[in-house]
């Protein structure tokens, strides 16, 4: 297991298109990959876009990325490094 | 087979029906049988497969025609294929025994529901998207074709129920050659749309869904709003001559484009343009006339992923803008309700929406929508000559409130340096009785007015303009209404304040001798009423028009108003041939 916390810095948050390109990085690796909101309970399946839609983390959020499986701490990286990234 | 309806929109077509229905699934309600839940999960899984497909392939097509739409398809297959909502729709299925479709629905909407609840209006809109989603998911599931009135690939005249402006915002122009629906009346949705397009249409035909079949022949006069189906072949040729007729006519109207909208005695009126969705073709008429009388803002706002944020809502306007220059152009602000809704305002469903939360009720309902408004509205203001008018005002309360949202977000500008029209005018659209009947006092308190004609008409007569069982009681040349009129123009007169007509009677020629007799000197139309309405005020004498309008105010029915109206515009086309 390999988690990492990260901080939402894009204007509309971590839906609509942000999401879309989250929910198409994280379905590239094998390992079951969790997101949830920094002082929630509930994990929120990473590869599911109606989850993080759900979950709805806006902009100036910290959330947690947790990732179980061969290629764990390699997904964590690069979802973090794409929510870092984020533009719009 | 002879059907008739109410022609709204002008010129003849020929050709093959398509009925257009919008799908409606009929869930299973019965458990699966012992052991069946194998094969339904596997049709299922096709049934998802056929609808990834159809995704693909929109997506494709739409990639360089109009890529905002091809990601919102993307976005749709995420959805679609989502392993989360997958998994719980799996085990309803294999745990509980329930129909896949049955399975997906309940899950769909339980998401959509959680999305609906949150407090962020971006999530809210999202709701949509899943529910869309769903039906196409179910309409793979019953195996039922998809419908779109945007992809075509034959010429057909359409026919439905009633369209709503997500089936018309993308509809393939050059595909569909007319227009036929059960519901709707010269001032629906569909009418604006198909005049605007000049696609022949005819409204308010009852039985038109059941009585016509998909592929059969038909004539559809937009001149008379007869619908002949199985035309005999001198029947064909005879409408074929007619066709020719109507567009040679329309040619001969356009040479009044460019002409300058002046009486005889030398009366000049403001022909100004109403603009519903700023494309090119609609824009392109702004050098042939005095400026935008309404700007329509709801296309922003409509068949929307997301809702338009600041910068896309200030782009928009300052393009309409500079395509008008010093022309004066009157932006509306939303006017969302009634006939027209946006993704995720399911939720304000109500039995009466035109008497409802509309127009500006809904922008102060929705103050985070409405600053984001105003502000792109503000910063647009010094790319031309704007003016700001708020539609479905009852009260000055309304009003008050309104211009304190646009006070806080011209302050927050100034604070951040950023500059907007000092001189910027905010006024009002005169629709509610309550407001034109204080307009001596409203007068003296908004910038500027115009009469939104066919919403004032509909509340004058207490009779829904889309509904077709009270379409006789919608009586667009009531007397009440050239009464109102008449005292609006003398408010706005008295107090020195722009009066303007921009609903359809504004562009109606049989009504704007009428009108310039009341004394209105502004009139906003959609382009395709431009070229008729400079012909007739080209035609007027200023005290002829005069005496029209007080013979009209003393007319008793709507009937009677009309044989005043064409009286008089008889009386002109003889004039006409005899110059």
């Amino acid at each position: 297991m390999y988690t990492k916390e990260i901080e939402i810095v894009n204007a509309t948050g971590l839906h609509a298109r942000p999401a879309s390109q989250f929910v198409a990085k994280a379905g590239s690796f094998r390992s079951r990959i969790q997101i949830r909101r920094v002082g929630d309970e509930k994990w929120y399946n990473a590869k599911a876009i109606v989850m993080l839609m759900t979950l709805g983390l806006a902009q100036g959020e910290r959330a947690e990325i947790s990732a179980q499986g061969e290629d764990e701490q390699e997904a964590v990286e690069a979802l973090a490094a794409l929510v870092a990234d984020l533009k719009e | 087979m002879v059907l008739k309806g109410k022609a709204v929109s002008r010129g003849v077509a020929l050709g093959p029906v398509l009925r257009y229905a919008p799908f409606q699934p009929v869930l299973t309600k019965e458990l699966l049988p012992a052991g069946g839940a194998e094969a339904a999960l596997a049709a299922y899984r096709a049934a998802r497969a056929a609808a990834q497909k159809e995704l693909d392939g929109l997506e494709r097509r739409l990639a360089s025609a109009d890529p905002e739409q091809a990601k919102i398809m993307a976005a749709h297959r995420d959805i679609l294929l989502d392993p989360a909502m997958d998994e719980e729709i799996t085990d309803l299925v294999n745990y509980d025994g329930v129909s896949p479709d049955a399975a997906a629905d309940q899950v769909f909407r339980t998401y959509a529901g959680i999305l609906r609840g949150s407090d962020n209006p971006l999530m809210r809109e999202r709701a949509a998207d899943l529910l869309d989603v769903l039906n196409r998911l179910l309409r793979c599931w019953a195996g039922a074709p998809e419908r779109d009135l945007s992809r075509l690939d034959r010429p057909v005249i359409v026919v439905a129920d009633d369209l709503y402006p997500s089936d018309t915002a993308a509809i393939d122009r050059k595909n569909v050659l007319g227009i036929i629906t059960q519901t709707g009346g010269s001032t629906s949705h569909t009418a604006i749309i198909a005049r605007g397009y000049g696609i022949p249409a005819i409204l308010g035909v009852p039985n038109a869904m059941e009585a016509l079949e998909d592929g059969q022949k038909v004539v559809l006069d937009g001149e008379t709003g007869e619908i002949i189906a199985d035309p005999s072949e001198a029947e064909e040729a005879a409408y074929r001559r007619k066709s020719e007729r109507v567009a040679a006519a329309l040619r001969d109207l356009d040479a009044f484009l460019d002409a300058e909208p002046v009486t005889r005695d030398g009366v000049r009126v403001q022909v100004r343009l109403n603009v519903a969705a700023a494309g090119e073709r609609e824009l392109s008429s702004a050098e042939h006339v005095d400026g935008c009388g309404l700007f329509r803002t709801e296309f922003l706002y409509l068949n929307r992923e997301q809702l338009p944020g600041e910068e896309e809502q200030y782009l928009a306007y300052r393009k309409v803008l500079e395509r008008f220059g010093d022309k004066p152009v009157i932006l509306r602000t939303m006017d969302i309700g009634g006939d027209k809704q946006f993704p995720g305002s399911e939720e304000l469903r109500e039995d009466n929406p035109f008497l409802g939360l509309r127009g500006l009720r809904l922008s102060l309902e929705r103050p985070e929508l409405f600053r984001v408004q105003a502000r792109a509205i503000l910063r647009a203001s010094v790319h031309g000559n704007m003016k700001v008018m708020m539609p479905m005002v009852g009260s000055l309360e309304e009003y008050r409130q309104a211009k304190a949202v646009f006070a806080g977000e011209m302050d927050a500008l100034d604070r951040e340096g950023i500059p907007w029209d000092r001189d910027l005018r905010l006024g009002i659209m005169i629709e509610v009785p309550s407001i034109a009947l204080i307009a001596d006092l409203a007068a003296q308190e908004v910038d500027f007015a115009s009469v939104g004609t066919n919403d004032l008409t509909q509340y004058l007569c207490a009779a829904d303009r889309v509904s077709p069982s009270v379409r006789a009681y919608y009586k667009e040349y009531h007397p009440a209404v050239f009464r109102t009129l008449a005292y609006l123009a003398r408010a706005f007169r008295d107090a020195g304040r722009e009066l303007s007509i921009c609903g359809e009677l504004g562009g109606d020629p049989l009504a704007i001798p009428a009108l310039v007799g009341l004394g209105i000197r502004q009139l906003s139309m959609g382009a395709a009423s431009v070229p008729a309405a400079k012909r007739v005020i080209r035609s007027l004498d200023l005290p002829a028009a005069e005496r029209l309008a007080e013979e009209v105010l003393h007319q008793k029915t709507q009937e009677d108003v009309r044989a005043c109206l064409e009286r008089f515009a008889s009386g002109l086309a003889g004039q006409e041939k005899e110059a």
